[in-house]
């Protein structure tokens, strides 16, 4: 379950106004965001969890700083790299410059978690069956052969469902940019 | 403590927050340093005597015109800045239509005043003070961001350090003409921009230290 941008700014905005059940629920849905973020780049999991908890302290203290016309999980992310390259800084551990540009590249990340935000909203617009084989064959990397003994449909049905869905897919794209 | 229950613990008190708390924030942090700046102007250096009849003519405005559209800028740029992501700064290029207004001011200056007292107008009585005043003044307002900024989130701290230190600079230099009784436009160019500079360049040297969090 992954929340998106959306229902996480609605959460933000609504702590903004004063809603503590919204900002508990914010929070909450950050933690995963927050640890695999960080678990991508450090690996002390003590330390990873001290670096979610402060990012977020952060992000309860300063919430004054996100501009409810701007995209949440910029924000937010700007603040975990923040934090993280502040770790770095604070252990004294030495990055090389250009492994740290890979670390932290930030339209690399954002763009990955923004597009896998997409990919999951499109596919929840679809037919349970046709978004499960879609993820299964072109997401999670399974052959039709694999796909289709682990869910216990024919090898035939499973093509013709993922060509269906990938079909309306491209159809929803092309009316949401019209 | 475990992320739970910190979250528990965080969840209890969450005031509403305004929409302009940042900008509120900053202007609190600036009006209070500015107000310590005029009180120390006018405990040690005085405001000009004939500061009322200066306000009649156009030098006192033409200088204010400066550093206020300075100021202006500046603050955009802290606000900006005090977000973790500052998004465009490219706006912050049309700070160099105050200057060339000024500038075109002064060489307008320099064509109507016979060359043997281009010197005496360029340096004014006042321009080895001038700078070290402005820098002087900038500092409770440079003070007084810092304490804006302690519930902000800046992430690009020598940036924000010297944008805080440009504001400061250019807010003090404002304060300052209630004192300055120089009047000439190319004496505000160089002098005023100097002690300017000089804030902002001190913005940038501390930033990174002072506005970690």
């Amino acid at each position: 379950m992954r929340a998106d941008e959306d229902r996480l700014r609605t959460w933000m905005t609504g702590g903004l106004d004063g809603n503590a059940a919204d900002h508990a629920c914010l929070l909450r849905a950050l933690v995963p965001l927050l640890t695999g973020f960080y678990r991508r780049r450090i690996a002390d999991s003590n330390d990873i969890e001290d670096l979610v908890q402060e990012t977020l302290i952060a992000v309860h203290t300063r919430r004054a700083t996100y501009d409810r016309d701007r995209a949440f999980t910029a924000w937010l992310f700007a603040i975990a790299r923040y934090k993280l390259i502040d770790h770095f800084r604070r252990h004294r551990k030495t990055v090389p410059i250009e492994g740290l540009e890979d670390a932290l590249i930030d339209e690399g990340f954002e763009s990955s978690s923004g597009a896998r935000l997409d990919v999951d909203k499109l596919l929840g617009t679809l037919p349970a069956k046709q978004a499960r084989m879609i993820r299964a064959t072109r997401i999670d990397g399974a052959s039709v052969a694999e796909a289709a003994a682990a869910s216990g449909y024919g090898d035939s049905d499973v093509k013709v469902t993922v060509h269906r869905g990938l079909k309306a897919l491209a159809q929803r794209i092309r009316g949401d940019t019209a | 403590m475990n992320t739970d229950e910190l979250i528990d613990t965080l969840s209890v008190d969450v005031p509403a927050v305004p929409r302009g708390a940042v900008g509120l924030r900053l202007a609190l942090g600036i009006a209070g340093g500015a107000i310590v700046s005029v009180l120390l102007i006018a405990a040690t250096l005085g405001f000009r005597a004939d500061l009322w009849l200066a306000m009649q003519g156009p030098a006192f405005w033409i200088k204010w015109g400066y550093t206020v559209s300075l100021a202006g800028f500046a603050s955009f740029a802290v606000t900006r800045l005090a977000r973790p992501d500052p998004g465009s700064l490219k706006r912050l290029r049309l700070i160099a239509v105050p200057v060339v207004v000024l500038a075109a001011l002064g060489v307008g200056e320099l064509v109507r005043t016979p060359r043997a007292e281009w010197l005496a107008m360029w340096l004014g009585h006042t321009w080895t003070k001038c700078p070290w005043l402005v820098l002087a003044l900038s500092m409770p307002i440079f003070a007084g961001l810092l304490w804006s900024f302690r519930s902000l989130a800046p992430t690009r701290l020598r940036a924000a350090g010297a944008a805080a230190g440009l504001a400061a600079g250019a807010f003090a230099a404002t304060v300052y003409c209630l004192h300055c009784p120089e009047v000439s436009a190319l004496f505000v160019l160089t002098w005023y921009s100097l002690g300017i500079l000089l804030a902002a360049s001190f913005g940038a040297l501390v930033g990174p230290r002072v506005l970690r969090w």
